[in-house]
């Protein structure tokens, strides 16, 4: 499973698609102070990044994938994009 | 390297050629399926080429005009002269788009209206007719207005990207459709796909609905983003979702929005004063400093520190644009906003290659792209794999592919993909599928390698040890389009040469002359034969290329005679022969307007009603005929009809009643000299004036097209039996020998064909009649002008015994130039008077000579 739930955490995956969009919304409406870790995502379906935004879960950890990370961290995170905006070396 | 447009410009021109002479075969044999076929084809692909640009309302109408004839090749409705009319008009339509295309980059302003009229105007044949007008997918102009959304720093690092000469900027407003999520659609990953991304928001359309009553499936969110990359290429993503997508072109102005709130508090005016002086002295480099220095101060207010900022990258172009840092400077002096630029809306019909700074789209430094155009090749033909008939997506993948070799430079051997998608249409993809994997290996190693891969076919194949030979192992001869312009300069430069090389002789006659060295003098003679040898080879071979067959102004006139037959309810037959014979570009070019006149009249004056004919026991169908021909170095062409001819005596009457003619001279002049009166400027004999010809304007202007590029015209006629007009027009025409004549001091050139012989006259034998000269040539008189006076020049007035006497031909008949010195002919290239030289009358034009003096050419029609 892309995404894998402990407690009040999900874990993403490598490829996570539409699949993923019930089971997270499933997580999402019955945790309590919700936490994701996008670590290792490697891609986020517009799906997912939607349920995100409405819900504003705990950021555990940041995407390391460098295009995730220039673009999809700066969206769901965007009190921190002026610092994240300096980070781009991905598209050489 | 071309680029796509550029190649789909003369691609789509020979479609709407093969289509057009199609569709007048068609009507002649509505029957004849190969036919039906052919022209459908030919629409077809123009229809799938055009796709791949920003011309909406060029492919509707194409489109259209593939149904239509879909039906008639299904049999569901038949052919009639009518459904020929439209179609032909329809293509009218889009062969002026192309030239439109070609011209400005996109499609006029009314082409999508245009479009929608004559599209209904051609569905309207269909059996089930659905005239319902197509929904109109051109979107309103975009508001670029939300460009202040963007993060500043992304827009402030793509400024500083165009204004160092980057790609051109697209805005991007994509709201995707709210059920996309069950199509299997990704909106939000198309983005990153884009390597020309440089900015993204995303935004929910509405207010999203709360965490408990969200539908996970329903897309409510919506993006717009800023991308440095050639508009086809963003199109080409987002193609499955075009019509949510809304892509305008960005000024860099329009991105210098500061940001943070306008507190209209005034910055310190001497600093700012400071910084007008050093933006008025373009010294940038002070200016960033003070700039910095004034940073430091007034830290602390967001939206000057931000205006500074913007400052700062405007400063940093290479090329800094003074009136942004001025409206930015006015920004502080004033603390409130400033417009920048001009207002940040454009249409979205922009250029869709050329774009504003005029870039070009070139795949050279996007090989990747290439490689997903492949991959995307890939998919589609293992989509057909799976579902329903795939000959039309194998055809489009074939299109794609040839495109793209074609944008890269690359070619294939002859029909090795066309053989490969007729295998894969009928369901053996695995040779196209190989193909595909050998070009994105290619396309791999071009990534790879900066070096230019050679762009020989069997490099390209040889990697392709797995595949079979293609069973048809035939070589087709190869041919290889070239920029007319290319050959243009190549023309030019040979020209040049065989001039330069006129310069050997002179310098051999120096080392001669001067240097006393008859040796070195010979040498260079003998090097001056064999460099003449080979630039008149060089020459021969140039034109050569240029030459076209006058096929090419040919073809366009079966439409015509049979638009114009039409219209007149005459029957007319046209007979082409020789459209094989060729002639130089700049000749068979300038054919064109003429022999349209000649055809127009024909059709118009010369040929009779049916009527008429079988009253004069003719058959009922008339006969034109355009016939070409090589005659020595002229080409001749000869347009004659079958019909009334021309009457002596109705031109004589005319003229005179137009005061053209003396009355006096009405009975004297033969009848082929009153024929050729028809050639002076307003003579119609036409009663009425029709939208044809009739204008009395025509035949002046042939005879005047014709003699500008020193040919003849002839023509004679029978009452009742026809006409006959022969064009003759010199083959070639780039480089022209003139004959070198010595007036006074200055040397002139007189051109050769025009020179009829050269003679000495002793003076005894010069007459004076009245204030004339005149000599007796031949036992003809020919009358003397002296050069000296009509260029007044002046003589040294030195007794000679015998005068240097030019002859030459003028209008019809002969007159002599009298010189000081008849010079030796030599080849120029000839260059018309230009700027301020150019009214001056007695004058063709100049060259160049081998020792660098530039030689008039006199033309002794003018000055005479």
């Amino acid at each position: 499973m892309p995404v894998t739930v402990t407690g009040r955490s999900a874990r993403f995956d490598g490829v996570c698609t539409v699949e993923e969009a019930l089971p997270l919304l499933e997580f999402l409406r019955n945790s309590v102070d919700p936490e994701v870790d996008l670590s290792s995502c490697t891609w986020l379906h517009t799906a997912l990044v939607q349920l995100l935004l409405i819900a504003v879960p705990q950021m555990a950890a940041l995407p390391a994938d460098p295009v995730l990370a220039r673009w999809v961290t700066p969206v769901l995170t965007p009190a921190t994009t002026a610092a994240v905006g300096q980070n781009r070396n991905f598209d050489g | 390297m071309p680029t796509l447009l550029e190649r789909f410009i003369p691609e789509a021109r020979e479609h709407l050629e093969t289509a057009a002479t199609g569709l007048l075969k068609l009507e002649q044999n509505p029957s004849d399926e190969l036919l039906v076929n052919e022209v459908f084809r030919a629409v077809h692909t123009l229809k799938g080429a055009s796709g791949l640009f920003d011309v909406p309302g060029l492919t509707r109408l194409v489109h259209a005009g593939e149904d239509l004839l879909d039906a008639v090749r299904s049999s569901l409705i038949t052919f009639t002269p009518d459904i020929v009319d439209a179609l032909l008009d329809a293509l009218d339509r889009v062969s002026s788009w192309v030239d439109a295309l070609e011209r400005q980059g996109r499609l006029p302003d009314d082409a999508d209206g245009v479009s929608v009229e004559f599209a209904n105007r051609l569905r309207a044949w269909l059996p089930n007719v659905d005239v319902t007008p197509a929904a109109d997918t051109q979107a309103a102009p975009v508001p670029l207005d939300w460009l202040a959304e963007l993060p500043e720093a992304d827009r402030t690092e793509a400024f500083a990207e165009i204004v160092a000469g980057g790609a051109p900027l697209f805005a991007i407003s994509y709201t995707p459709d709210e059920g996309c999520f069950y199509r299997g659609e990704d909106p939000f990953n198309l983005f990153p796909q884009l390597p020309g991304l440089r900015a993204l928001r995303v935004f929910f359309r509405e207010p999203p609905a709360t965490l408990s009553e969200t539908d996970p499936f329903h897309c409510g969110l919506a993006f717009r983003a800023l991308v440095a990359q050639p508009r086809v290429e963003i199109e080409h993503l987002f193609r499955y979702v075009i019509e949510q997508v809304a892509i305008a072109a960005v000024a860099p102005e329009a991105l210098i929005i500061p940001a943070g709130p306008a507190d209209g508090e005034a910055a310190d005016p001497e600093f700012l004063e400071d910084a007008r002086r050093l933006l008025t002295a373009r010294d940038y480099p002070g200016l960033r400093t003070a700039i910095e220095a004034w940073r430091g101060m007034s830290a602390g207010r967001a939206w000057p520190l931000s205006i500074s900022h913007w400052l700062d990258a405007v400063l940093a172009a290479p090329l800094p644009n003074a009136t942004w840092a001025l409206a930015l400077l006015d920004c502080l002096a004033t603390g409130l906003v400033q417009p920048i630029g001009p207002p940040a809306t454009t249409e979205i019909s922009a250029p869709a290659v050329v774009t504003a700074s005029g870039t070009a789209l070139d795949l050279t430094p996007e090989k990747p792209m290439a490689a997903r155009i492949l991959a995307e090749q890939r998919r589609i033909i293992a989509m057909a794999e799976a579902a329903g008939p795939p000959a039309r997506r194998v055809a489009a993948v074939e299109a794609t592919v040839s495109h793209l070799l074609a944008s890269l430079g690359w070619s294939l051997r002859a029909g090795e993909l066309a053989s490969a998608a007729a295998e894969a249409a009928r369901g053996v993809p695995a040779r196209l599928l190989g193909l595909i994997t050998v070009l994105e290996n290619r396309v791999e190693a071009a990534v790879a390698s900066p070096a230019p891969i050679p762009p020989s076919a069997t490099a390209l194949l040889a990697a392709a040890a797995d595949q079979p030979a293609p069973a048809e192992g035939t070589q087709h001869a190869r041919v290889l389009k070239v920029d007319q312009a290319k050959v243009d300069t190549l023309m030019n430069l040979i020209a040049e040469l065989v001039v330069t090389k006129n310069g050997l002789p002179f310098l051999a006659r120096r080392a001669e002359e001067v240097h006393g060295s008859r040796d070195m003098g010979r040498e260079i003679k003998a090097q001056y034969a064999v460099i003449d040898h080979l630039a008149q080879e060089m020459q021969r071979a140039i034109m050569d290329v240029r030459m076209l067959p006058v096929s090419d102004v040919f073809e366009r006139f079966p439409r015509l005679v049979r638009d114009l037959a039409r219209r007149l309810n005459k029957r007319i037959e046209l007979k082409i022969v020789g459209e094989e014979t060729a002639a130089d570009k700049t000749i068979i070019e300038a054919l064109g307007d003429p022999l349209l006149h000649l055809v127009r009249n024909a059709i118009d004056h010369g040929i009779e009603s049916p009527e008429q004919r079988l009253a004069a026991g003719k058959p009922e169908a008339a006969t034109i005929q355009l016939k070409a021909f090589q005659e020595r170095d002229q080409v001749v062409i000869e347009v004659s009809d079958d019909g009334s001819g021309i009457d002596p005596m109705a031109v004589r009457l005319r003229a005179f009643e137009k005061g053209m003619i003396a009355e006096d001279k009405v009975d004297v002049l033969s009848d082929q000299e009153a024929i050729n009166l028809i050639f002076l400027p307003g003579f119609s004999t036409s009663e009425e004036i029709s939208d044809l010809s009739g204008r009395g304007v025509g035949l002046d202007v042939v005879r005047a097209a014709v003699e500008k590029f020193s040919g003849q015209l002839m023509l004679s006629s029978h009452k009742g039996e026809g006409t006959l007009v022969r064009l003759s027009l010199p083959l070639s025409m780039a480089v022209a020998r003139v004959m070198l004549v010595e007036i006074g001091d200055a040397l002139f050139g007189v051109p050769m064909d025009g020179v009829a012989e050269t003679v000495r006259v002793p003076r005894s034998r010069i007459h004076r009649v009245k204030r004339s000269e005149a000599f007796i040539l031949r036992d003809a008189v020919v009358p003397l002008f002296r050069m000296h006076t009509l260029l007044g020049v002046p003589r040294d007035e030195v007794e000679v015994d015998e005068e240097a006497v030019l002859v030459a031909r003028i209008g019809g008949g002969l007159a002599g130039v009298i010189v000081d010195r008849l010079r030796e002919g030599i080849d120029v290239i000839l260059k018309p008077l230009e700027g301020v030289l150019a009214g001056i009358r007695g004058y063709s034009g100049s060259a160049l000579l081998g020792d660098g003096r530039v030689l008039l050419i006199l033309n002794l029609k003018e000055l005479l």
